[in-house]
Protein backbone atom coordinates (compact mmCIF):
# COMPACT_ATOMS: atom_id res chain seq x y z
CA UNK A 1 0.00 0.00 0.00
CA UNK A 2 1.81 3.20 -1.17
CA UNK A 3 -0.58 5.59 -0.20
CA UNK A 4 0.58 7.18 2.65
CA UNK A 5 -1.85 7.94 5.67
CA UNK A 6 -1.64 11.29 5.38
CA UNK A 7 -2.95 11.97 2.25
CA UNK A 8 -6.33 10.37 3.78
CA UNK A 9 -7.40 13.67 5.08
CA UNK A 10 -7.08 15.17 1.69
CA UNK A 11 -9.35 12.36 0.44
CA UNK A 12 -11.90 13.23 3.47
CA UNK A 13 -12.03 16.55 2.50
CA UNK A 14 -13.77 15.58 -0.71
CA UNK A 15 -12.56 13.60 -4.00
CA UNK A 16 -16.12 14.35 -4.66
CA UNK A 17 -16.74 16.49 -2.29
CA UNK A 18 -17.65 19.12 -5.34
CA UNK A 19 -20.69 16.46 -6.71
CA UNK A 20 -23.14 18.58 -5.00
CA UNK A 21 -22.01 21.94 -6.32
CA UNK A 22 -20.26 20.53 -9.52
CA UNK A 23 -16.46 21.64 -10.10
CA UNK A 24 -14.17 19.23 -7.99
CA UNK A 25 -11.43 21.66 -8.48
CA UNK A 26 -12.21 21.40 -12.54
CA UNK A 27 -13.28 24.38 -13.77
CA UNK A 28 -16.14 24.85 -16.30
CA UNK A 29 -13.69 24.04 -19.03
CA UNK A 30 -14.02 20.58 -18.73
CA UNK A 31 -16.15 18.62 -20.93
CA UNK A 32 -19.66 17.99 -20.34
CA UNK A 33 -20.74 14.57 -21.07
CA UNK A 34 -24.16 15.15 -20.99
CA UNK A 35 -26.07 12.13 -22.64
CA UNK A 36 -29.08 13.96 -23.92
CA UNK A 37 -27.10 16.76 -25.66
CA UNK A 38 -29.29 17.69 -28.72
CA UNK A 39 -32.51 16.54 -27.72
CA UNK A 40 -35.17 17.98 -29.15
CA UNK A 41 -38.60 19.36 -26.75
CA UNK A 42 -41.13 18.16 -29.45
CA UNK A 43 -43.00 14.86 -30.16
CA UNK A 44 -43.03 14.80 -33.62
CA UNK A 45 -42.43 10.91 -33.74
CA UNK A 46 -45.21 8.92 -35.97
CA UNK A 47 -45.87 5.44 -34.11
CA UNK A 48 -46.81 2.59 -36.06
CA UNK A 49 -47.50 -0.71 -34.30
CA UNK A 50 -45.66 -2.69 -36.98
CA UNK A 51 -42.26 -1.04 -36.88
CA UNK A 52 -39.87 -2.91 -33.91
CA UNK A 53 -38.62 -0.60 -31.29
CA UNK A 54 -34.94 -1.42 -30.81
CA UNK A 55 -32.66 -0.50 -27.14
CA UNK A 56 -29.61 1.22 -28.64
CA UNK A 57 -26.03 1.72 -26.84
CA UNK A 58 -23.98 4.56 -27.30
CA UNK A 59 -20.27 5.27 -26.83
CA UNK A 60 -19.21 6.67 -23.92
CA UNK A 61 -15.77 7.75 -22.65
CA UNK A 62 -15.87 6.49 -19.12
CA UNK A 63 -17.38 2.37 -19.01
CA UNK A 64 -14.57 0.00 -19.69
CA UNK A 65 -14.88 -2.34 -22.38
CA UNK A 66 -14.47 -5.27 -20.24
CA UNK A 67 -17.74 -4.33 -18.68
CA UNK A 68 -19.81 -3.36 -21.55
CA UNK A 69 -18.93 -6.78 -22.57
CA UNK A 70 -19.88 -8.29 -19.49
CA UNK A 71 -23.20 -6.90 -19.31
CA UNK A 72 -24.26 -7.86 -22.13
CA UNK A 73 -23.44 -11.19 -21.82
CA UNK A 74 -25.49 -10.99 -18.13
CA UNK A 75 -28.25 -9.24 -19.19
CA UNK A 76 -28.89 -10.89 -22.54
CA UNK A 77 -27.47 -13.78 -22.18
CA UNK A 78 -25.39 -13.52 -25.35
CA UNK A 79 -22.53 -14.89 -25.78
CA UNK A 80 -19.19 -14.01 -24.89
CA UNK A 81 -18.44 -13.38 -28.92
CA UNK A 82 -21.81 -11.60 -29.80
CA UNK A 83 -21.35 -9.19 -26.63
CA UNK A 84 -17.45 -8.42 -27.89
CA UNK A 85 -18.75 -7.53 -31.57
CA UNK A 86 -21.60 -5.48 -29.93
CA UNK A 87 -19.07 -3.81 -27.48
CA UNK A 88 -16.70 -3.12 -30.51
CA UNK A 89 -19.35 -1.70 -32.36
CA UNK A 90 -20.29 0.30 -29.67
CA UNK A 91 -16.74 1.62 -29.17
CA UNK A 92 -15.48 2.35 -32.77
CA UNK A 93 -19.25 3.07 -34.40
CA UNK A 94 -20.13 4.86 -31.55
CA UNK A 95 -23.47 3.16 -31.23
CA UNK A 96 -24.93 -0.49 -31.45
CA UNK A 97 -28.17 -1.98 -31.36
CA UNK A 98 -28.57 -4.63 -28.52
CA UNK A 99 -31.99 -5.68 -28.55
CA UNK A 100 -35.54 -5.09 -30.28
CA UNK A 101 -39.13 -5.89 -29.49
CA UNK A 102 -42.37 -4.08 -28.33
CA UNK A 103 -41.77 -0.19 -26.99
CA UNK A 104 -42.22 -2.37 -22.95
CA UNK A 105 -39.89 -4.62 -23.35
CA UNK A 106 -37.50 -2.02 -25.05
CA UNK A 107 -37.80 -0.12 -22.02
CA UNK A 108 -36.95 -2.91 -19.33
CA UNK A 109 -34.16 -3.18 -21.05
CA UNK A 110 -33.13 0.65 -21.19
CA UNK A 111 -33.76 0.77 -18.02
CA UNK A 112 -31.41 -2.50 -16.59
CA UNK A 113 -28.54 -0.83 -18.66
CA UNK A 114 -29.07 2.25 -17.17
CA UNK A 115 -29.06 0.36 -13.80
CA UNK A 116 -25.45 -0.95 -14.88
CA UNK A 117 -24.88 2.87 -15.64
CA UNK A 118 -24.69 2.28 -19.81
CA UNK A 119 -25.69 5.21 -21.73
CA UNK A 120 -28.90 3.84 -23.86
CA UNK A 121 -31.87 4.81 -24.99
CA UNK A 122 -35.10 3.04 -26.65
CA UNK A 123 -36.41 4.49 -30.32
CA UNK A 124 -38.36 2.87 -32.73
CA UNK A 125 -36.88 1.97 -36.52
CA UNK A 126 -38.05 4.20 -39.44
CA UNK B 1 -11.12 22.21 -3.99
CA UNK B 2 -10.52 19.80 -0.84
CA UNK B 3 -7.09 18.60 -2.10
CA UNK B 4 -4.48 18.91 0.43
CA UNK B 5 -1.99 17.91 -1.85
CA UNK B 6 -1.21 15.71 -4.85
CA UNK B 7 -1.00 12.21 -4.61
CA UNK B 8 2.53 11.42 -4.40
CA UNK B 9 2.35 7.90 -5.32
CA UNK B 10 0.25 5.95 -6.89
CA UNK B 11 -2.48 3.67 -5.44
CA UNK B 12 -1.62 -0.42 -6.08
CA UNK B 13 -4.45 -2.08 -7.32
CA UNK B 14 -7.37 -4.11 -5.57
CA UNK B 15 -7.06 -7.21 -4.82
CA UNK B 16 -9.42 -9.58 -6.26
CA UNK B 17 -9.02 -13.33 -6.28
CA UNK B 18 -11.65 -16.39 -7.18
CA UNK B 19 -12.29 -19.77 -5.75
CA UNK B 20 -14.66 -22.19 -5.81
CA UNK B 21 -17.17 -19.87 -7.54
CA UNK B 22 -16.73 -17.09 -4.77
CA UNK B 23 -14.93 -13.71 -5.41
CA UNK B 24 -13.13 -12.66 -2.59
CA UNK B 25 -12.14 -8.31 -2.04
CA UNK B 26 -9.02 -8.22 -0.41
CA UNK B 27 -8.71 -4.63 1.10
CA UNK B 28 -5.80 -2.88 2.80
CA UNK B 29 -7.77 -1.05 6.14
CA UNK B 30 -6.85 2.45 3.89
CA UNK B 31 -8.41 1.08 0.73
CA UNK B 32 -11.34 0.40 2.98
CA UNK B 33 -11.75 4.06 3.87
CA UNK B 34 -11.30 5.36 1.27
CA UNK B 35 -13.92 3.60 0.08
CA UNK B 36 -16.57 4.19 2.73
CA UNK B 37 -15.38 7.65 2.00
CA UNK B 38 -16.00 8.16 -1.33
CA UNK B 39 -19.45 5.80 -0.74
CA UNK B 40 -20.90 8.30 1.89
CA UNK B 41 -19.85 10.99 -0.75
CA UNK B 42 -21.57 9.41 -3.65
CA UNK B 43 -24.38 9.01 -1.26
CA UNK B 44 -24.65 12.63 -0.62
CA UNK B 45 -24.49 13.19 -3.93
CA UNK B 46 -27.41 10.90 -4.83
CA UNK B 47 -29.61 12.85 -2.64
CA UNK B 48 -28.31 16.19 -3.31
CA UNK B 49 -27.48 16.43 -7.37
CA UNK B 50 -29.58 19.22 -9.43
CA UNK B 51 -31.14 17.31 -12.44
CA UNK B 52 -29.51 19.60 -14.94
CA UNK B 53 -25.63 18.81 -13.20
CA UNK B 54 -23.28 16.67 -15.51
CA UNK B 55 -23.16 13.61 -13.22
CA UNK B 56 -26.93 13.88 -12.65
CA UNK B 57 -27.58 13.44 -16.17
CA UNK B 58 -24.94 10.56 -16.99
CA UNK B 59 -26.63 9.00 -14.22
CA UNK B 60 -29.64 9.23 -15.42
CA UNK B 61 -30.17 9.94 -19.02
CA UNK B 62 -32.59 10.08 -21.18
CA UNK B 63 -34.39 6.89 -22.31
CA UNK B 64 -35.27 8.57 -26.11
CA UNK B 65 -32.23 10.55 -27.96
CA UNK B 66 -35.03 12.67 -30.11
CA UNK B 67 -38.40 12.49 -28.62
CA UNK B 68 -38.74 14.70 -25.15
CA UNK B 69 -42.37 13.05 -24.49
CA UNK B 70 -41.14 9.32 -24.59
CA UNK B 71 -38.10 10.46 -22.17
CA UNK B 72 -40.45 12.17 -19.83
CA UNK B 73 -42.48 9.13 -19.83
CA UNK B 74 -39.54 6.85 -19.52
CA UNK B 75 -38.03 9.53 -16.48
CA UNK B 76 -41.40 9.09 -14.94
CA UNK B 77 -41.97 5.27 -14.85
CA UNK B 78 -38.17 4.65 -14.04
CA UNK B 79 -36.19 7.49 -12.40
CA UNK B 80 -37.07 7.20 -8.59
CA UNK B 81 -36.95 3.24 -8.68
CA UNK B 82 -33.22 3.57 -10.01
CA UNK B 83 -32.17 6.41 -7.49
CA UNK B 84 -33.45 3.67 -4.75
CA UNK B 85 -32.06 1.41 -6.40
CA UNK B 86 -28.55 3.21 -6.47
CA UNK B 87 -28.93 3.86 -2.92
CA UNK B 88 -29.72 0.80 -1.38
CA UNK B 89 -26.85 -1.35 -3.23
CA UNK B 90 -24.70 1.12 -2.13
CA UNK B 91 -25.92 0.72 1.32
CA UNK B 92 -25.14 -3.06 1.15
CA UNK B 93 -21.50 -2.76 0.20
CA UNK B 94 -20.76 -0.19 2.77
CA UNK B 95 -22.29 -2.73 5.39
CA UNK B 96 -20.19 -5.02 3.39
CA UNK B 97 -17.01 -3.31 4.50
CA UNK B 98 -17.57 -2.27 7.77
CA UNK B 99 -18.83 -5.42 8.36
CA UNK B 100 -15.65 -7.09 7.17
CA UNK B 101 -13.34 -4.68 8.88
CA UNK B 102 -11.04 -5.84 12.48
CA UNK B 103 -9.79 -4.13 14.83
CA UNK B 104 -6.16 -5.87 14.31
CA UNK B 105 -3.49 -3.62 13.03
CA UNK B 106 -2.20 -4.22 9.56
CA UNK B 107 -4.90 -6.96 8.94
CA UNK B 108 -6.61 -6.81 5.79
CA UNK B 109 -10.26 -7.05 5.03
CA UNK B 110 -11.93 -10.02 2.95
CA UNK B 111 -15.26 -10.07 1.30
CA UNK B 112 -16.68 -12.87 -0.07
CA UNK B 113 -18.85 -12.16 -3.07
CA UNK B 114 -21.58 -14.33 -4.57
CA UNK B 115 -22.64 -13.09 -8.47
CA UNK B 116 -25.67 -11.41 -6.49
CA UNK B 117 -22.97 -9.18 -4.57
CA UNK B 118 -20.02 -9.27 -7.47
CA UNK B 119 -22.72 -7.75 -9.41
CA UNK B 120 -23.42 -5.39 -6.75
CA UNK B 121 -20.22 -4.12 -6.10
CA UNK B 122 -19.77 -3.93 -10.11
CA UNK B 123 -22.26 -1.55 -10.37
CA UNK B 124 -21.38 0.40 -7.59
CA UNK B 125 -17.89 0.78 -8.38
CA UNK B 126 -19.36 1.84 -11.73
CA UNK B 127 -21.67 4.87 -10.36
CA UNK B 128 -18.39 6.04 -8.70
CA UNK B 129 -16.20 6.20 -11.96
CA UNK B 130 -19.34 7.25 -13.80
CA UNK B 131 -19.52 10.57 -11.30
CA UNK B 132 -16.06 11.34 -10.90
CA UNK B 133 -14.99 10.89 -14.55
CA UNK B 134 -18.37 13.19 -15.35
CA UNK B 135 -16.75 15.77 -13.01
CA UNK B 136 -13.54 15.32 -13.99
CA UNK B 137 -14.42 15.11 -18.07
CA UNK B 138 -12.42 12.01 -18.90
CA UNK B 139 -13.06 11.90 -22.59
CA UNK B 140 -11.33 9.19 -25.11
CA UNK B 141 -8.04 10.17 -25.24
CA UNK B 142 -7.12 11.64 -21.51
CA UNK B 143 -4.06 12.17 -20.77
CA UNK B 144 -2.08 11.42 -17.82
CA UNK B 145 -1.78 14.43 -15.44
CA UNK B 146 1.16 16.26 -13.53
CA UNK B 147 1.22 15.08 -10.30
CA UNK B 148 0.95 18.50 -9.10
CA UNK B 149 -2.20 19.10 -10.60
CA UNK B 150 -4.79 20.29 -8.64
CA UNK B 151 -7.20 17.37 -9.68
CA UNK B 152 -4.24 14.56 -9.86
CA UNK B 153 -5.89 13.21 -6.43
CA UNK B 154 -9.30 12.84 -8.17
CA UNK B 155 -7.67 10.99 -11.44
CA UNK B 156 -5.36 9.01 -9.71
CA UNK B 157 -8.97 7.55 -7.33
CA UNK B 158 -10.20 7.39 -10.89
CA UNK B 159 -7.96 5.01 -12.27
CA UNK B 160 -7.57 3.07 -8.80
CA UNK B 161 -11.44 2.22 -9.18
CA UNK B 162 -11.08 1.50 -12.90
CA UNK B 163 -8.48 -1.28 -11.90
CA UNK B 164 -11.09 -2.40 -9.39
CA UNK B 165 -13.39 -2.41 -12.14
CA UNK B 166 -11.31 -4.06 -13.93
CA UNK B 167 -10.64 -6.84 -11.56
CA UNK B 168 -14.30 -7.61 -10.80
CA UNK B 169 -14.98 -7.61 -14.26
CA UNK B 170 -12.22 -10.50 -14.61
CA UNK B 171 -12.83 -12.30 -11.23
CA UNK B 172 -16.52 -12.67 -12.25
CA UNK B 173 -15.79 -13.67 -16.04
CA UNK B 174 -13.43 -16.02 -15.28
Amino acid sequence: MALRSGTLGALRSGTLGALRSGTLGVEAAAPTIAPQEGAVAESSTEFSADRPWTTVVWNDPINLMSYVTHVFMEVFGYPRSRAEKLMMDVHTLGRATVSTGTRERMELDVNTLHSYGLWATLQQDA
Amino acid sequence: MGFGRPCSKTLEPVKVTRRRGVVRLILESVEAEILTGLFDELNDAFESLAPEDAVYQRLYPDGHRDDAAIAAQFRDLTESLLHDERTERLGQCRAEIVASTTTEPGQKLQIGLGPEEARRWLQVINDLRLAIGTRLGVSEDWQPVEPDAPDAQAWAIYSWLSGLQEALVDAVSS
